[in-house]
């Protein structure tokens, strides 16, 4: 009977030990492989092993050697800008196909079309159409007076950093659109009536209802669309690599550099050790302040 | 992975015993000898520059001549770099001849991950080693006295200009020879150039010139000649030995050439600030581009309108070349001299075959196989050989080799952009700083005050300053010695 009893008690954590073991492997050794690294100088580019013990150095100089404030500032514009703005273009859209107007079924099947492009297939397709010489996108904004700067929108340090925000919005807002609307889909239409009945206007019932009903959902995809942005690269690499200047440097960028060009594996470890506290930082606090009132 | 507290100079000692050791294991045997009839297969790492288009079309001739099979895989500059350091770290035989970027030479060589082709050369009198522009050796080949990889494809700098235009605006032909350029002038350059922006050729408003401002690593291969030029040095004192890595990146004439580099960049297309090395050839070939000066694989490259397109460009027949001018009349001149050799991985388990390939590869008669290719046009005149130089036929194809034989011999690769250890990450915050002063966010004296202080911080944080390893005096003389040394004179 005892031995039932604690056959039965360690049986769950039996079933779970592979998954914990596999996450352990993957999640945890290479942080503390990464973390272990950024203490010992390291650089390819002068031997193939760690040569020394170089306790905070790699820290030091990720300030000193690398652009690392003006990344973190476009990193967090980019996130931050990116979010909000495919989150309500991505609303907006799902209203509309909530609305039941003619078309929607093929609106639904076009709109999933640009998020299955490899985002460096967007840049690439991006980077010609806004080509200064012969672009077409650029060709036609210029057509209908737009401002377009001699530079170009990539070649410019105060539209690059937009460029790349703009070219993202332009792929994942639909991932928001089509998820939102099968947010919309599952909200039950009663409470709607319910409060038309007692004439609530389009507006309130938005703010009042479908909102806070959405919000488990809204949540989980602003967190993960959030955190895929501050991981930019492939749209960055493309679309201007970082220039000109350092106007649409990111971290992700600074990581490339280091670790894949300059090849100092003991530095790019200090920096990504940086870029996960940063991100846990603020993923963290998001999700106090998201999940502090557990209302649904 | 065990860390072991070891000093770069202990590491360096044991890559260059372990590099001994793989030397003499190897059986060399007759390398005069061809491995005839071989069923030897080879695989070649290259990169997709125009000189691999030209190999590919004439490997079956060293095939046919060998029996060896050549399997040639063409990578982007980037991926190569990280698949050759990938198989090194590694230690997989991933390829058994490579392509070398003259940057790599001294990682590679340091860390014993290609092997010195001293013996392969001293042994083998077809090399025709003595053939070689000992400029060319220097600046793609050598590293601490020793020969690491043989040129494939050498670029010096040159200019090209529109004749139609020089002949509407009443400008003189420029110098096509350095004897002739007594007073030509990097000022008369400014001068033209101004004189030509902005005016109307055929209907097409012309821009004065056009640069390649993209960062980090294209800005720099352009702006470092002009900066070479106005007599800009980036150490305290290399190659020649001692080494002193103590930064003088900021100084005078890198300033003045820092804000005459803005100055070519008002003279050219604004989206300029974007442009790789082919982007500024191809603007040059598409027409409205008066001057400009670039590597002179584009003396032949912008006969084309797009890169490597085969459709003729409207420049064609419009477009002469000539040499670079000096800062001051008759002054001293320094050329950009850079390119790809072929190098052979320590780790190579066909090491005979790899050697008979790069001595062909290189040879005067391949080279001039590959001048002679005629796959979208004439799209090879990198050579590295005097014989080349001196065909007629090669001079009747590609009629600019004079000029870019004298650009040649005023080439220095190594005071230019100085292939030193951790160059990659100085040529990284160089670049970002040079395209800073561009977009006008920072001024050319707060550029070169930051790159100084960057390099400052990278070369001690790479223990280069001081530097404690033993330097070698790399000059120029000493590459001469080294050949006539190893040709057996």
């Amino acid at each position: 009977m005892r031995n039932r009893y604690t056959w039965n008690r360690r049986l769950p954590y039996l079933l779970l030990a592979p998954s914990v073991i596999v996450l352990l492997a993957l999640i945890l050794y290479p942080l503390a492989f990464a973390l272990c690294n950024s203490f010992w100088f390291w650089n390819l580019q002068m031997g193939p092993a760690p040569l020394y013990y170089s306790g905070l150095d790699n820290y030091r100089l990720v300030f000193q050697v690398t652009p690392f404030w003006v990344a973190l500032k476009n990193t967090l514009l980019l996130g931050f800008l990116g979010t909000f703005a495919q989150f309500w273009f991505g609303m907006g859209i799902a209203l509309l196909l909530h609305t039941h107007l003619r078309g929607t079924g093929l609106m639904r099947a076009l709109l999933i079309m640009p998020t299955t492009l490899a985002p460096v297939v967007a840049g690439f397709l991006f980077r010609y159409l806004l080509e200064p010489k012969g672009g077409l996108l650029l060709w036609a904004l210029e057509g209908i007076g737009f401002p377009v700067p001699p530079q170009g929108f990539l070649g410019n340090a105060n539209t690059a950093l937009l460029s790349i925000g703009a070219v993202d919005t332009w792929q994942w807002t639909p991932f928001f659109a089509i998820v939102l609307y099968a947010g919309l889909l599952s909200i039950n239409e009663e409470v709607k009536e319910a409060a038309q009945v007692d004439g609530a206007s389009a507006w309130r019932m938005f703010w009042s209802i479908t909102l806070p009903l959405l919000r488990p959902i809204a949540a989980f995809l602003v967190m993960i669309r959030f955190m895929q942005l501050f991981n930019s690269f492939d749209l960055v690499f493309v679309l201007t690599s970082g220039g000109p200047g350092t106007a649409s440097r990111t971290l992700s960028f600074n990581l490339y550099r280091e670790g894949l060009v300059n090849y100092n594996i003991g530095l790019t470890a200090a920096m990504t050790w940086l870029v996960v506290i940063i991100v846990s930082v603020i993923i963290n606090l998001y999700l106090f302040f998201i999940y502090r009132k557990r209302e649904w | 992975m065990s860390k072991q507290g070891i000093s770069r100079r202990d590491f360096l000692k044991a890559g260059g015993a372990a590099g001994a050791a793989l030397a003499g294991a190897t059986p060399l045997g007759n390398l005069a000898r061809v491995a005839a009839q071989s069923d030897q297969t080879i695989n070649v790492l290259t990169v997709g520059d125009p000189w691999d288009l030209a190999l590919r079309s004439v490997t079956d001739q060293f095939t046919e001549a060998t029996g060896i099979t050549v399997n040639i895989e063409t990578l982007g500059y980037t991926a190569l770099q990280a698949r050759l350091i990938n198989a090194f770290l590694t230690q997989s035989a991933d390829a058994d001849v490579i392509a070398v970027d003259q940057m790599w030479i001294s990682q590679m060589a340091d860390n014993g991950w290609i092997r010195s082709l001293d013996d392969f050369i001293g042994m083998d009198s077809d090399a025709n080693f003595d053939d070689f522009l000992p400029e060319c050796l220097y600046s793609l080949s050598t590293w601490r006295n020793q020969v690491w990889t043989l040129p494939i494809a050498s670029y010096a700098q040159g200019i090209m200009y529109r004749t139609d235009l020089f002949e509407a605006a009443g400008i003189d032909p420029l110098p096509s020879s350095v004897a002739d350029a007594g007073m030509w002038t990097w000022e008369d350059y400014f001068g033209i150039l101004e004189q030509i922006n902005g005016m109307d050729l055929d209907g097409t408003s012309m821009y004065g010139t056009t640069v390649i401002g993209f960062q980090p690593v294209p800005v720099v291969h352009m702006y470092s000649q002009l900066s070479a030029s106005y007599g800009t040095r980036w150490f305290t004192q290399f190659p020649e030995a001692p080494w002193d890595f103590s930064p003088t990146i900021n100084s005078e004439a890198n300033v003045a050439a820092l804000h005459d580099w803005k100055r070519l960049y008002e003279l050219s297309p604004p989206e300029s600030i974007n442009y790789l090395w082919f982007d500024a050839g191809t603007r040059y070939s598409q027409g409205d581009i008066g001057m400009f000066f670039h590597w002179t694989p584009y003396f032949y490259l912008v006969n084309n309108e797009g890169y490597l397109t085969g459709t003729p460009s409207p420049v064609v027949d419009k477009t002469a070349t000539a040499v670079l001018p000096t800062l001051t009349a008759g002054g001293d001149q320094v050329v950009s001299l850079g390119g790809w050799s072929l190098g052979m991985p320590s780790t190579s388990g066909n090491q005979e075959a790899a050697w008979q390939f790069i001595k062909w590869a290189t040879g005067a008669e391949a080279q001039k196989a590959m001048g002679e290719v005629n796959v979208k046009g004439h799209q090879f005149a990198d050579f590295s050989r005097q014989s080349n130089y001196d065909d007629a036929g090669l001079n009747e194809i590609y009629p600019f080799l004079d000029t870019q034989l004298e650009m040649m011999k005023l080439g220095d690769g190594k005071v230019v952009r100085p292939p030193a250890p951790i160059y990659t990450s100085l040529e990284g915050v160089y670049g970002l700083q040079i395209n800073q002063a561009m977009t006008g966010a920072v001024s050319p004296e707060q550029a070169l005050e930051t790159t100084e202080t960057l390099f400052q911080n990278i070369l001690s944080g790479n223990q280069m300053i001081p530097y404690g390893i033993e330097s070698f005096d790399d000059t120029l003389e000493n590459t001469k010695a080294l050949q006539a040394s190893l040709s057996g004179m």
